[in-house]
Formats: C-alpha cells, structure tokens, sequence
C-alpha cells in the first residue's frame, strides 16, 4: 500500500466521523464543528483512541516493533493500552508519532511458560512539536500457544 | 458531562451501559474505522483454519466502546488518562455491559480529580477488558 506523504497523520473529521461511528460515539462534539464550539472547544474532537487507528498510518518502513525485537507472531498477545492525554486531539492538526523506549520484563506465566512483556512508548506531538499525548502500549510473547 | 459534575462526584458513582448482539458487521464497521484489517477479524475460513469456530472482535473495538464511559461521564476533553488491559475474547453474538464506577475523588494542584474503574463484562460473566481512567477539567 501506498504510504502518505508528508509523513504525519493528519486528523481529519471524515476519519473521526467514520471512527466515532465505529464505537457508537453519538456525541455532536465528534461530528459536528458547531456543536463542538458551542461546547467552549476549538474544534471536532478526535475520541479517545483513535490514535489507535492511526497506528496503521504509519509509513511502511517505519520501525517495526514486533520484527526489531525479534518477537514470533504466532505467540504475540496484545496485553493492553494506556493513554495519557496533555489534552484532546482536534480536527485540523497533524499529529507525528515518536517512538520512545520499550521495557521488557519477564514474568512466569500460569497459562503458557514464561511470558516476556514488552512495555513500548510513544509520544503523539502536532505540527507545532507541541506534546499532545502519551500512548504505553504492552505486548505480550508467549512460551507456547495460548490456550483460553 | 459537565464540569459541574467534578463538584458532586463521589465515590462509588456509576456509570453504564450494554450494547446487545455484537455482530461481524461491526467488527467489519470497526475494521473501517479502525484500520484493523487482520483477517482473524472478518475472515471465516482464515478463522477456521486457524483452529477457532468463527471470527472475533478486535480488542481495541472493545477498548473504544469502553472510552465512551468515561467520555460520556464526564466529557472526552476532560479525561487525563484511560487504560486497559484485554483479558478474554469478544465473538459475535456477545452482549457487553461497560461501566464505570468512581474508586477515588482528590484534589491536584487545586483541580479535582476521580479515579474510575472500568470494566467490560459479557453476558456469561466474563471480563472483556479491565480498564482505568483518571478524569478533571479541562478547558481550552
């Protein structure tokens, strides 16, 4: 697939609108300019994880996480998410992901061996370089196939 | 939903509701939406052959309907931090209940702040995706 360029995710409100959909957000602050303004914000707001999403904008020779560390597809779990906002994310500017550190630690697993966690950060900053949000995301690779 | 709500939040306030009959039409609208285009999720035979009776849905679709607490509660420019942690699968046909209750109400710097459990529970009784969210006002 083709990459976007310039590089950056630009936050779109036919993207949120289709996203907001996509989780039930009826809320008018993710679908409508005016409704958003009369609610003292400068413009549509993006919900909560839709940086989610834009981790597939991502261009294609972006560092590749699961390939760099070296992980087995097959026994990847993702374990979890957290989002840490500076403040909302608005219709109309352009957010450039950073990727920070990861942390691995090793725990023993009851389901399947010992599991390695991968603890990855990534700072979510716009245009301006201003710092807009923080996104841990945890992988989790297992010693065997899972089994629920 | 308001900034009024941060001066009579208390602990032990909830918040909920169910979405009933998860179908793989959602998890197709999700994979739209979301950019989520691992056949796991809307590809029969690929599910089948990898050993599992149908198609399941992709955790963040069910993180996503679980923001919706605590921006429904308190408004999404006011919530600091929301986190989850997946622990059993979504399939076609669940119900889900996503709620939220107040576990700590505190002040920071002079601005009131509530700590929230989140949970996502199906119809059997199985938990989803536990989840956290700290909330305060926010104001551009």
């Amino acid at each position: 697939m083709a990459d976007i360029n310039p590089p950056g995710m630009p936050i779109e409100r036919g993207k949120i609108h289709e996203f907001a959909n996509s989780i039930g957000c009826d809320d008018p602050l993710y679908h409508d300019a005016e409704a958003a303004k009369a609610a003292g914000l400068p413009g549509i707001v993006a919900p909560l994880t839709y940086t989610a999403a834009t981790a597939f904008f991502q261009p294609s020779d972006a560092p590749n996480l699961i390939k760099d560390l070296g992980l087995d597809m097959r026994f990847i779990l993702h374990g979890g998410q957290e989002f840490f906002y500076e403040r909302p994310v608005f219709a109309g500017e352009t957010l450039i992901a950073e990727q920070g550190e990861t942390v691995k630690t090793v725990k023993e697993g009851k389901r399947g061996g010992s599991m390695q966690i991968f603890d990855s950060f990534t700072n979510y900053k716009n245009q301006d370089g201003e710092l807009v949000l923080r996104v841990k995301n945890t992988l989790i690779q297992t010693g065997g196939v899972v089994k629920e | 939903m308001s900034t009024d709500l941060f001066t009579s939040i208390k602990e032990g306030d909830e918040f909920a509701f169910t979405k009933k009959d998860f179908t793989r039409t959602d998890f197709a609208r999700y994979a739209g939406g979301g950019g989520d285009f691992n056949p796991i999720h809307h590809d029969q035979t690929f599910a089948e052959k990898a050993g599992l009776p149908t198609v399941f849905g992709m955790g963040m679709l069910t993180a996503g309907i679980l923001s919706r607490v605590p921006a429904e509660w308190f408004g999404a420019q006011n919530v600091k931090s929301f986190g989850i942690r997946f622990k059993t699968r979504l399939w076609p046909g669940d119900d889900v209940e996503f709620k939220g209750v107040v576990k700590k109400v505190y002040e920071e710097d002079g601005v009131t702040h509530a700590d929230l459990d989140l949970t996502a529970i199906n119809d059997k009784g199985e938990m989803l995706i536990q989840g956290f969210s700290t909330v305060r006002p926010w104001s551009a």
